[in-house]
């Protein structure tokens, strides 16, 4: 019991822990999407804007990259995701914010190869100087954010609960959010976790 | 790449957040510590490593260095030589837990990102935390004053 209470007694502290560098604070739940009209280069050549790749039934933003190998490791679910949001009515865009390695694989071009390679079928757009992951306090790749239909947050976090192997998934958080938000019930875990890359922003 | 004999593999151990955790009450009212959670594929991590390293080189008496690796299983052994390559010959940590049990019972604001660290004082509150990478003066600012908690406070 006592190292049950120590561990405790640390917890509680690391819960309420002092930041060096403010980490930046991720959008609440039920906030409306910030930074709508915002238009950005998508890999079509085309601009657009949030509230533009939305759908009658919401929108769901997932900030990638090109480089990091969480994105990768899921990224065999993109297209599934990608299925599951049209099915649904819901948009689909992925936003690249690594403007500190632009040079270093992150660049359009590079975003235009890996879109091409891997069959994208959803917008994926350059968010320069990472003004929407700022605006939504994102901090890695890749990291989930689904709106409904008035464009309030509904959930965030991650996919799914296992990045190395879709076929031993045992909890689809962002597919059975969708479902649930578009169904019109609660999202049962509106707030996930996962390892990923941190986002480079400029210094 | 097969993964290597386990005599050979005296600096990986697994753990989970609750042995992480106790290893750093453990250090209470004894040595600050520094707790980084790093991987292979990270960019940031390893560039920020050698300052890890040259932090325990010197103030090795006065803080316990925790590193917990957030590798892929697959990439163990990747893990393994990245931390012999680094002259690491004491015991780090390899996360044997689910991510978002992991995240969740090591610090609820830490979102996920890598790396993260996290710097513990003497008396055993956290004094710092930060996720993505930091520079060797970062570290060291922060954990002289984790070194520096009076513990009697």
């Amino acid at each position: 019991m006592k190292v049950l209470a120590k561990r405790i007694t640390l917890l509680i502290t690391l819960i309420f822990m002092v930041a060096v560098t403010a980490n930046a604070q991720e959008l609440k739940l039920g906030a409306a999407a910030p930074l709508t009209d915002l238009k950005m280069d998508d890999v079509s050549n085309r601009s657009i804007s949030l509230a533009e790749a939305a759908k009658g039934n919401g929108l769901l933003v997932i900030f990638s990259c090109n480089t990091c190998p969480w994105v990768a490791r899921w990224e065999d679910r993109y297209l599934d995701l990608a299925n599951i949001t049209s099915q649904n009515n819901v948009g689909m865009i992925a936003l690249n914010p690594n403007e500190r390695i632009r040079d270093r694989g992150e660049s359009m071009d590079d975003m235009k190869k890996r879109a091409e390679k891997k069959g994208y079928t959803f917008f994926y757009a350059l968010d320069k100087d990472h003004k929407v992951a700022d605006a939504f306090g994102a901090t890695r790749t890749p990291h989930i954010f689904l709106f409904d239909k008035d464009m309030k947050l509904v959930y965030r976090g991650a996919i799914d609960d296992n990045a190395n192997d879709a076929t031993k998934v045992k909890e689809y958080f962002l597919k059975d959010a969708i479902e649930a938000m578009v169904a019109g019930t609660a999202v049962v875990k509106p707030s996930t976790k996962s390892l990923g890359c941190t986002i480079k922003r400029t210094e | 790449m097969l993964p290597l004999a386990s005599i050979a593999q005296p600096v990986l151990e697994d753990a989970n957040a609750d042995q992480i955790l106790e290893l750093i009450e453990s250090q209470k009212g004894e040595k600050a510590v520094l707790l980084n959670v790093w991987a292979t594929w990270c960019g940031p991590c390893r560039e920020e490593f050698p300052y890890l390293m040259d932090l325990k080189k010197k103030y090795s008496d006065q803080f316990k260095l925790i590193l917990v690796s957030g590798d892929f299983k697959d990439a163990r052994s990747e893990a393994i030589d990245f931390l012999e390559e680094h002259g690491v010959d004491f015991t780090t940590y390899f996360k044997k837990e689910s991510d978002q049990s992991f995240i969740n019972k090591l610090s609820d604001n830490w979102t996920g990102a890598l790396p993260f660290t996290v710097i513990v004082g003497m008396n055993g509150e956290v004094t710092a935390q930060w996720e993505d990478k930091a520079d060797f003066s970062t570290f060291e600012k922060e954990l002289l004053k984790a070194i520096n908690q009076k513990t009697d406070q």
